[in-house]
């Protein structure tokens, strides 16, 4: 790789990561921090079902503001829920198509990981499917996440959202699969 | 496009065009492994990861298990080499020079499942064996499989031997020399030389007399009967400290340059006798049993 390449790549990294954060929400019930959220078109947040733990949280944006979320949909198996923001001017993340993740494709992770906010991790995909024979399918990254990841993004190097940070099995980072979340939304009855 | 989407995409290529020539080794227990498909019905991998030496099969990108049979092994570097019938697998695109400290690298297992990272160091010290240092992970079932280039070409293999605190590649160069030495021969002979050793630290005063650039090395406590070591005149008690030229600081410095391609090489061992310098040639021999 020359020289200008990777600083080409270095520079698409650092706009990556200012995109990522803009829809990447920190959720917190009372006074500290629980998890992370995608901003969803039309005004929602979809986080990881185990990050919301009563039906009122307060969303924080990036800009500082702090908006609160109203609880939706819930689904513990699946371990996703989502939430209605109201707001001007709330921006919403690129959500990528359902068979998106290559493996050996880059993603990179925002979130706020043992309350660092906005913190980047980047890596590749590792495999697509379940971690044991007959679970349920999900991107396994080779990502490094920690607490405060859970249900922020994972995207790819265009910064299209490809699922949902959810949980670490050893180094593996695992996320809900876009597909997955997009049906869970719309079942809920958004578009 | 731009240059990071263009980088994802040139890996994802890499390792779907890497993994139509990898294969899941079965010959432990519990986990199987993985292996490169290096030459036409030859598969390598890591020798630690085949455990017996019956019974072995391999499992093919589309899914199909072939027997295999042990060709041979290379415990010196972790290589072992099995032989397949399967003359429609895609053979590895191998390039056996490029890999350079702080390439970008890619770890492959079966699946195809994938990790990434750098080549931290390049272990030059023992020509014939280097290694290669990766600053990646390597998952469970990862080792044998191969290590490749951002483009998918396949620079060495993988193993993490019998340490979990390592993660190291066995260079392309290696391989490909072993896998030379074994279509030549038609077998992997195992290096012999048919001495017991034991780590021993060089008194200051000899240091300073040969004006050496070793603290330790190797003293003979076994010398076997009727062996290359034997026929040389090699005596309990005489102290080695190089062999081709390599330096002898341990044991394992000793091991690791029995290689197969040395089998009938006549090598000159430096060794100490009564604290005096002496040179012996010695021929290396093949170890008459198999284990």
């Amino acid at each position: 790789m020359s020289g200008r390449i990777a600083g080409d790549a270095i520079l698409d990294l650092e706009e990556l990561a200012h995109q990522l954060r803009r829809v990447t929400v920190e959720l917190t019930g009372d006074d500290h921090g629980l998890g992370s959220g995608v901003l969803w078109p039309h005004g929602f947040v979809v986080t990881n079902a185990h990050v919301v733990r009563r039906p009122r949280m307060t969303v924080r944006l990036v800009d500082g503001r702090r908006l609160e979320g109203e609880l939706v949909a819930r689904a513990a198996d699946a371990d996703l829920a989502l939430l209605r923001v109201a707001g001007i001017g709330i921006p919403s993340a690129v959500i990528a198509g359902p068979e998106s993740a290559r493996v050996g494709s880059l993603v990179v992770a925002v979130g706020h990981p043992l309350g660092v906010r906005g913190a980047l991790s980047a890596g590749i995909v590792h495999a697509v499917g379940p971690v044991t024979r007959g679970g349920r399918p999900w991107i396994q990254a080779d990502v490094r996440l920690a607490p405060g990841n859970s249900g922020g993004p994972l995207a790819d190097a265009a910064g299209r959202v490809v699922g949902l940070n959810a949980m670490m099995a050893g180094s593996l980072a695992l996320a809900v699969p876009i597909a997955e979340v997009i049906r869970f939304v719309r079942s809920a009855g958004v578009p | 496009m731009n240059a990071l989407l263009s980088l994802s995409n040139d890996l994802a290529g890499a390792v779907e065009h890497a993994s139509r020539a990898m294969v899941g080794v079965n010959a432990r227990p519990r986990m199987g492994s993985s292996g490169v498909h290096w030459r036409s019905g030859l598969v390598v991998t890591a020798n630690h990861t085949v455990q017996v030496d019956e019974d072995v099969t391999v499992t093919r990108p589309d899914g199909r298990t072939v027997p295999a049979t042990v060709a041979g092994r290379d415990s010196a570097i972790d290589l072992a080499i099995l032989r397949i019938d399967a003359p429609d697998l895609p053979v590895a695109e191998v390039d056996d020079e490029s890999a350079r400290v702080g390439h970008i690298v890619l770890a492959l297992g079966r699946g195809p499942r994938a990790s990434w990272g750098i080549v931290s160091a390049i272990d030059d010290a023992r020509s014939d064996a280097a290694l290669l240092t990766l600053d990646l992970t390597l998952y469970p079932g990862f080792s044998g499989g191969p290590l490749t280039d951002a483009r998918g070409r396949v620079v060495g293999i993988t193993t993490s031997g019998s340490s979990r605190h390592f993660q190291l590649g066995i260079p392309a160069a290696a391989v490909n020399r072993a896998v030379d030495e074994l279509v030549r021969r038609g077998r992997m002979p195992r290096a012999y030389l048919g001495v017991s050793t034991q780590p021993v630290r060089l008194p200051e005063s000899v240091l300073a007399q040969l004006a050496l650039d070793q603290r330790t090395a190797a003293i003979v406590v076994d010398v076997h009967a009727g062996s290359p070591a034997a026929h040389a005149g090699l005596l309990i008690g005489d102290v080695i400290i190089a062999v081709a030229g390599v330096r002898i600081t341990a044991p394992l410095d000793l091991k690791a340059i029995l290689r197969p391609q040395r089998v009938g090489e006549s090598v000159v061992a430096s060794i100490l006798r009564g604290g005096e310098a002496r040179e012996l040639q010695v021929t290396i021999g093949e170890r008459p049993d198999r284990r």
